[in-house]
């Protein structure tokens, strides 16, 4: 069973009275331990791709299913515990809470899976250490390097052994070295751990090292 | 716990800002705190000097009195007051009971002649050797501890049959000073007309400008000489402490009960009609300032608790999308405002005791109140009800004024609030 699929999905924003369509009918299905490059310009829907897999937006029309079960029955509630127990997630600005220190910020989405303390944080221990950046803990986000923070939200998504990773141009924000170290690392968990990811870019260096690459135009697959 | 964590460290994150929302709080709970204090100190000293220049805690006459007193004076009287009184003395609340009579009548000074009060008092009990002095402190104490305090001479001794001291106003009117001689003319108690020379000992003054207008004191002897009885009007009984008054009245109420006498009660509350209403004034005043400072701090917190929401609509985003529920997030805000208002209370607290002591300790001189001629000197009391009060005030002020932001903040939608930067 295809750990994410989307059948016709469609997405219709309004602005103001205006409507706009940006997904036309997109379907896809993604198989567990895949890592897959969205790619395409800005505004081609990859970001609103990412977020309908993430369970924060809903098709306007279409169907998604995470694991087989269809995210538009889900109430807000079991759509947060589903995010929490099945995905991990990376964003392009690194989305760190700044009053945490790395380990706290590892540790914080654990909160909403029923793991005791000591395990939480065992598990935020190993996945700091995993990303190499055991040694900053204590560092809270602005005392760390771009690429560190990074490092910190991949360990912050990979802490609790989420079947799918959801990374919205993890690489944008870092330089080109950075970037690659960045996908090396999760191309690296990709392959130990049969994790899931999907992320999207438009950086063809990048693209260069999906296993698949889905080329995203105008709110369609190309 | 990382959610209180959160709370709490994102309270020091706008550190102007959350200074000024704990400065509001602060300011609110030194202001009520110091407000209570200042009402209690008026309540305390209006109260006190009431009782001790007139009322008593609680005052004893025989039974009828109270309905026919006022035209019948004179039926009414006590007669073998001291059983009584040794009977009253026995309970351990009481401090002492003296005898008293009032009585009307005419004084003159040969030129000038008005009518006044008589107050027939025992002096072994009733000292009033407090003076008025420059120092407004003292003078303020005096009146609070003597009640009765003396502007000028001094108090007449029990063996001076023929000394009185009169009220300032009474003086006044009738041109006299201490040392002058008066003739004083009133009725007996079987209705012929007597007679008495007196000497004026000195000049009292009181808290009640009523009080000094027509009375004047003298020997309970003096009186009973003068209206032809060797009874009296009413036992006044002065207790150690005021807050003893209702539990000494129900157990003297039990006492002349079982014991057959013909007696009727009335508490210093009964007849304080102007500190009641006074006391029933200044606390519709505390209640106006309670509001006001109630919707100061919750509008402070409100904005501070909407601008949080409004600049980490990001990091909602963010928590939201790692899986936290909706309740997840109006905890989170929930939190931050009860710290605020916990550490502003607790703030409060100290800085309201430490403002209200030192005021209290240079004291504030205040007009005279209404019916009063006497400045007074403010010592703003601390009151721990207050401080409790206080303290509740800023947490549940600060919890009620984050319940609407942190609902906005749970509302939010995650991809919305992602895009947000």
């Amino acid at each position: 069973m295809a750990i994410v699929s989307l059948d016709n999905v469609r997405k219709e924003y309004l602005l103001g009275k205006t409507a706009l369509l940006a997904l036309k009918g997109i379907s896809l299905k993604v198989e567990q331990g895949e890592f897959i490059a969205l790619a395409g310009p800005s505004g081609s829907g990859k970001t609103t791709v990412l977020n309908i897999i993430g369970c924060f937006d809903k098709p306007t029309s279409g169907s998604v299913s995470i694991e087989g079960r269809p995210i538009t029955e889900l109430s807000n509630n079991q759509l947060a515990q589903l995010r929490a127990d099945k995905i991990g997630f990376i964003f392009q600005g690194f989305n760190l809470l700044p009053v945490l220190t790395a380990l706290e910020n590892i540790e914080y989405p654990l909160l909403n899976r029923n793991f005791l303390p000591s395990e939480r944080l065992r598990r935020a221990k190993e996945a700091l250490e995993n990303v190499g950046l055991g040694k900053f803990a204590k560092h809270k986000p602005l005392e760390l390097s771009g690429g560190q923070q990074q490092r910190v939200a991949i360990a912050r998504a990979i802490a609790g052994q989420p079947q799918l990773i959801l990374a919205d141009e993890p690489t944008a924000n870092l330089d080109h070295k950075t970037g690659t170290e960045i996908l090396a690392l999760m191309k690296k968990i990709n392959q130990e751990k049969k994790t899931t990811f999907i992320f999207s870019t438009h950086d063809q260096k990048i693209m260069d090292m999906a296993d698949r690459l889905i080329k995203i135009w105008d709110g369609e697959i190309i | 716990m990382i959610a209180p964590l959160i709370a709490f460290r994102n309270i020091f994150r706008h550190k102007t800002r959350s200074l000024i929302t704990l400065s509001t709080i602060v300011f609110g709970c030194v202001a009520l705190i110091f407000a209570g204090g200042f009402f209690e100190d008026v309540y305390f000293k209006m109260r006190e000097s009431y009782i001790k220049s007139y009322t008593g805690h609680i005052q004893i006459f025989k039974k009828g009195f109270l309905e026919h007193g006022r035209t019948q004076p004179y039926n009414f009287l006590i007669d073998d007051y001291e059983k009584i009184c040794r009977e009253v003395e026995s309970i351990k609340t009481v401090k002492f009971i003296t005898p008293r009579f009032e009585f009307s009548g005419l004084v003159s000074t040969g030129e000038n002649t008005i009518s006044f009060m008589g107050m027939g008092v025992e002096t072994k009990n009733e000292k009033a050797n407090n003076e008025i002095t420059n120092n407004l402190r003292q003078s303020s104490n005096n009146l609070t501890v003597g009640g009765v305090v003396m502007l000028s001479g001094e108090q007449f001794k029990e063996s001076e049959t023929y000394s009185i001291t009169l009220g300032k106003g009474l003086a006044q009117a009738i041109g006299a000073k201490t040392g002058d001689g008066l003739v004083l003319l009133t009725n007996t108690v079987n209705g012929s007309v007597n007679a008495l020379d007196v000497n004026v000992k000195g000049i009292f003054y009181t808290s009640s400008k009523a009080f000094d207008d027509h009375f004047m004191r003298m020997n309970l002897k003096t009186s009973q000489k003068l209206l032809g009885t060797n009874a009296v009007q009413s036992l006044v009984v002065m207790l150690n402490d005021t807050s003893n008054t209702k539990i000494t009245l129900n157990l003297l109420k039990q006492k002349f009960s079982s014991q057959g006498f013909d007696l009727e009660l009335r508490s210093w509350e009964e007849v304080s009609d102007f500190y009641n209403q006074t006391v029933t004034l200044f606390n519709r005043l505390f209640l106006i300032l309670k509001i006001v400072i109630t919707i100061i701090v919750i509008l402070s917190i409100f904005n501070t608790m909407n601008m949080a929401v409004f600049e980490r609509i990001s990091e909602i985003g963010t928590i939201m999308a790692l899986g936290t529920k909706q309740s997840g997030v109006i905890s989170l805000f929930m939190y931050e405002g009860l710290f605020l208002g916990i550490l502003g209370g607790t703030i409060g607290l100290f800085a309201g005791g430490i403002v209200t002591t030192i005021i209290s300790s240079i004291g504030i001189p205040m007009p005279p109140p209404p019916g009063a001629t006497m400045m007074w000197l403010s010592e703003p009391k601390l009151i721990p009800s207050m401080f409790v009060f206080s303290f509740t005030l800023s947490v549940l002020t600060s919890i009620i004024s984050t319940v609407y932001p942190a609902y906005t903040a749970s509302r939010l939608e995650i991809a919305d609030a992602l895009r947000n930067k």
